[in-house]
């Protein structure tokens, strides 16, 4: 039966280190995310040598590409001109997730090692990746919030000393109400840091898990097995960078004013 | 104190990843109650297919994501 069997070792939760950079240490995800973000760079710059000299097939599949993230992302991005300013953003971090999933389905990428260490490792793998884009665009959404608003009204979202004055002045059961909505608006801040938890969570999560169930299924059975779960874990990489792109979307949507007219 | 206890550390590492597992019942009762209401109305209105079809998909993400809260979990215990 060993045969049919692979094993090796489950992935740690942690990022291996593989050398450090002036006292800085390197982990192997971020030298797969730091790749990766060298092929966005230079896909960018193709794609301009390629609008200028016109090339057909290339330029269309990047259309294709854009025509449906830019139909999707804007519908949820609240009124047209609110949604022109995070789509930028929503879809760059669609595109870096997306391919950050799907680069470990690439065979051999595992196999590069120095000193006994694979420098390869799927980027959205690591906690560290996805807490620092969460954490990162929950900070863009209240910064442009904040901007929206003025200082004074934004933070009345959360601590609503107004409306209880407001309640009380037009009576008690309207001033008890006040006060349940004085908790409520602290528990808000709750569900700033609560965003930021489920949404790295969310992705790390389902990424980390599959990584680990391959390693699982390898030991278990190496023939039929992992097969169909990489094929799932295409699936699912593809369905968890469209659910983040588009919680990033709509959470910049419930955070602006709405638009009059 | 020595080790005489009932209940070793593995022992309870196990009860404990056990009991994690379990909590996987509510995602799938709920998962799928968003997949029967997106067929559901999918029938009422077959012209709406695509577009209900994305949003039942977000939701399904949505409602998995406790399910991968657990999992996170029981891989770190």
């Amino acid at each position: 039966m060993n045969f049919f069997q692979i094993k090796s070792e489950i992935p740690n939760v942690a990022p291996d280190i593989v050398f450090n950079f002036y006292g800085w240490p390197v982990s192997n995800s971020f030298l797969l995310s730091f790749l990766v973000t060298i092929l966005f760079v230079f896909l960018v710059f193709y794609t301009k040598h390629a609008l200028k000299k016109s090339y057909g097939s290339f330029l269309a599949v990047v259309e294709m590409f854009y025509e449906v993230l830019s139909t999707f992302l804007k519908k949820l991005g609240g009124s047209s001109a609110q949604a022109k300013l995070i789509f930028p953003i929503s879809a760059s971090i669609f595109a870096f997730v997306a391919v950050s999933n799907l680069i470990s389905i690439i065979p051999g990428l595992s196999s590069f090692s120095y000193n006994g260490i694979s420098i390869f490792r799927t980027p959205t793998a690591d906690f560290n990746t996805t807490f620092g884009i969460a954490l990162g665009m929950i900070l863009i959404i209240n910064a442009i919030a904040l901007k929206d608003f003025g200082f004074v009204e934004y933070f009345s979202k959360f601590f609503q000393f107004k409306q209880v004055f407001l309640g009380f002045k037009s009576g008690i059961k309207d001033g008890l109400f006040a006060i349940i909505n004085f908790g409520i608006g602290l528990l808000d801040i709750i569900s700033e840091l609560a965003k930021i938890i489920s949404l790295s969570l969310r992705l790390f999560g389902n990424i980390y898990a599959g990584e680990v169930l391959i390693v699982v299924l390898f030991g278990a059975l190496a023939f039929v097995a992992p097969t169909l779960w990489m094929s799932m874990s295409l699936l699912f990489g593809l369905v968890q960078a469209v659910v983040f792109s588009s919680l990033i979307t709509v959470y910049y949507a419930q955070a602006r004013k709405p638009d009059e007219g | 104190m020595e080790q005489t206890a009932f209940l070793t550390v593995e022992a309870a590492r196990m009860i404990a990843k056990g009991v994690i597992a379990l909590s996987m019942v509510g995602t799938a009762i709920g998962e799928g109650m968003v997949v029967a209401k997106a067929l559901e109305s999918i029938g009422r209105n077959p012209a709406e297919t695509d577009s209900i079809f994305s949003k039942m998909i977000i939701g399904v993400a949505m409602c998995e994501s406790t399910a991968i809260y657990a999992l996170v979990m029981f891989f770190i215990i």
